[in-house]
């Protein structure tokens, strides 16, 4: 079984959530888990749960890096950082993944720090997974969507990479065997977003193993036309954090209508089991997180605000991924381009 | 080689007692279905928790090498009927005892005192003092039970009692709230009463078979420690100079074979025990490198790049490691009836799966 290396010192509920996550784990399945941190905060958490010790192994260190910290900054002046730590572990072999809720940046930095790129590859995609509407019976509930900020300008060659990355990356996690591939932009024709993404159409309609299905505009994104969807860093970021804050919206509006009047109560109270379908679907916390691609080991960078279920199942993401050997599935793809 | 710690000036008797039902055997009474069919268990078909008949072994093994009369007795809450397999398998096990003691729960159905058929403290604690009036004055023990019921309490009150650190009016009480039958309760007081003052008992180890969270043992002190496996046990153990190195590799290749664990695992637990203040960092680190040299931990890293890298990384975190969580010194005095009151609140719901993962 994989050994999953996790920041215990990343996230905004660090260190309490990120090791209740990970004594989940050592109960449930069978991956050992390293946890990177401060060791009398973490046995403080495990003191107060259920674990099992012989899976769970603890590597001190007394830095970490805060979530609003300056990336480079932060990861040239700590050396020790429960982050780099943990991703040192992973370069030196004695994990197979790491996972952190922590500073995004810094695990981008982390990760171009100590891992070696995959052959070819000139930049990293940061993914993120998504809900949306399904087309067609077996398609992932899913989207996959890169970059979403490790690449803010792209070139047309990085585009048609994080596609051949991605659509491996779906092909191993999500089981389909063919995943759909579109490109954010600005309008459906193949002449649409400037020379850029016009470069980078022409030539994802020609990669043998990518099932290009065209550009995807904005309000296509929650449909299930493209199963990973590739854009540069700037767009997907912005487009990732507007999806979090409609959830957000929603969820807010539906708790200030129940409060404004007892018929909304009622009528909610009606609909409970819709809108708990739409809450979990929007429940970032089932999806554990999505990974770093394009070096040599996987990183799966869990949401900020990560509690104990989110850690678990990304724990979970990153021992599939070893398991299944997506770095191996990528590098092929990217070899038979 | 025994690690220096305790000096024992003379070798006294030492007394091992055993809980039976998951400390020695890994009897399954979670549902009602597998209790009824323990009677019917044949001596074969009984599981014991991996490890525990080396330990049981080693333990007799190194008490005979230091020239010190051992007894290991059992306790067990089963009715006499299913003796005969229990002591059968015991014997299969090659497991040497001195005595074991059964609950005679047809005596309660007679009397019409149902409410004792599950009862555990009255019953464990009056066998635990009538035991010890067979015993020489300085026979020192250790006792060993499981998360499952009350062997924590049952065995901090039976020490202290031993101690005198008891008041006499704090039994009765403390017996009355865990529910104790008044008859029960009585007998126990009047042999709480003839008990000459000694602190006998050295250490109480709690097999988290039920895989409590360890915090939950916190104010029992630190003469309770609370143990996820035999092979952190016999860690303490040797700690305490009740085994030697010999003896807590058997129990690690022994806890190896029969949890299907990897030297890996095992590194992880030794670190466990350690973490939680119950094993000294000096200890832990001969038993690391005693271990790995027999193959049974992982082995040091000694040449190449990568292992030159990952000696730094060891070092960046030896260099800041903090300071080994210190328990008190001695064992502090338990106010029992907080204790206990807080002890049942949290056990009175324990199949309720979220509650027992967090505290």
């Amino acid at each position: 079984m994989p050994t999953i290396a996790v920041d215990a010192m990343g996230g905004d509920h660090a260190p309490l959530e990120v090791v209740k996550g990970a004594a989940a784990i050592s109960l449930e399945t069978q991956i050992d888990v390293v946890l990177v941190g401060d060791e009398q905060h973490i046995q403080a958490v495990l003191d107060r749960v259920q674990y099992r010790p012989e899976r769970l192994q603890v590597r001190h260190t007394d830095q970490l890096i805060g979530m609003a910290e300056e990336p480079h900054a932060a990861v040239r002046a700590k050396p020790r950082a429960s982050l780099l730590m943990a991703v040192q572990l992973v370069a030196m072999g004695e994990a197979d993944a790491v996972v952190t809720a922590g500073n995004t940046g810094a695990a981008v930095l982390a990760c171009a720090r100590y891992f070696r790129p995959l052959p070819g590859i000139r930049r990293a995609a940061l993914a993120s997974v998504y809900p949306r509407q399904t087309e067609y019976p077996g398609q992932d509930q899913l989207a996959l969507l890169l970059d979403v900020g490790a690449t803010i300008r792209c070139e047309a060659t990085e585009l048609v990479q994080f596609a051949v990355m991605g659509s491996a990356y779906a092909r191993r996690i999500s089981k389909v065997p063919s995943p759909r591939v579109g490109l954010l932009n600005m309008g459906a024709e193949a002449n649409k977003g400037g020379d850029t993404f016009v470069e980078a159409y022409r030539r994802l309609g020609s990669i043998p193993g990518v099932n290009f299905v065209g550009n995807i505009e904005g309000h296509e994104l929650l449909k299930g036309k493209a199963d990973v969807i590739v854009t540069e860093g700037f767009t997907g970021n912005v487009v990732l954090k507007l999806l979090e804050g409609v959830a957000d919206i929603l969820s807010e509006l539906v708790g200030a209508a129940a409060r404004e009047s007892w018929r909304y109560r009622f009528g909610l109270r009606v609909l409970e089991s819709g809108v708990e379908r739409l809450r979990s679907l929007t429940d970032y916390t089932a999806y554990g997180g999505a990974p770093i691609l394009g070096f040599e080991h996987l990183l799966i960078k869990a949401h900020g605000r990560s509690e104990a279920r989110a850690i678990s199942n990304a724990i979970k993401v990153a021992a599939k991924a070893v398991r299944d050997g997506v770095v191996g599935e990528i590098q092929a793809s990217l070899e038979s381009r | 080689m025994l690690c220096t710690g305790r000096k024992v000036e003379r070798p006294s008797p030492i007394v091992y007692r055993w809980d039976l039902d998951k400390t020695y055997l890994r009897s399954e009474f979670d549902r009602f279905r597998d209790l009824v069919k323990i009677p019917f268990e044949k001596p074969e078909d009984k599981v014991t928790v991996p490890g525990v008949v080396t330990l049981i072994r080693n333990l007799r093994r190194v008490a005979r090498q230091q020239k010190r009369e051992v007894r290991v007795y059992f306790i067990s809450a089963s009715p006499p009927q299913i003796a005969k397999a229990i002591k059968e398998k015991l014997a299969l096990d090659g497991t040497e005892y001195e005595g074991i003691t059964f609950k005679n729960q047809l005596q309660h159905i007679m009397r019409a005192r149902f409410r004792n058929l599950r009862e555990q403290v009255g019953y464990k604690l009056t066998v635990l003092l009538r035991q010890r009036a067979e015993f020489p004055q300085e026979a020192r023990e250790v006792l060993f039970g499981d998360d499952w019921e009350s062997d924590p309490v049952i065995y901090s009150l039976y020490a202290d009692i031993l101690a005198g650190k008891l008041r006499a009016e704090e039994l009765p009480r403390v017996l009355d709230l865990l529910g104790v039958d008044p008859e029960l309760a009585s007998e126990a007081c009047s042999l709480a009463a003839t008990v000459e003052p000694v602190d006998a008992v050295e250490r109480i180890y709690i097999n988290l078979e039920r895989g409590s969270p360890p915090g939950l043992f916190e104010p029992f002190g630190p003469r309770l420690i609370p143990a996820f496996n035999y092979f952190q046990s016999a860690s303490c153990l040797y700690q305490d100079q009740h085994l030697d190195l010999d003896g807590v590799a058997e129990v690690a290749q022994s806890v190896m074979a029969e949890a299907g664990l990897s030297p890996t695992h095992l590194a992880n637990a030794l670190a466990d025990i350690c973490r939680r203040g119950y094993l000294h960092p000096h200890v832990r680190d001969t038993l690391a490198m005693e271990l790995a040299r027999r193959q049974l931990l992982p082995p040091p890293l000694r040449h190449g790049v990568l292992a030159r890298l990952r000696e730094w990384v060891r070092r960046q975190t030896r260099r800041v490691a903090p300071l080994p969580r210190l328990l008190p010194p001695h064992q502090p005095r338990i106010d029992y009836i907080q204790l206990v009151t807080h002890w049942r609140e949290r056990h009175s719901a324990p199949n309720n799966s979220q509650q027992r993962r967090e505290l």
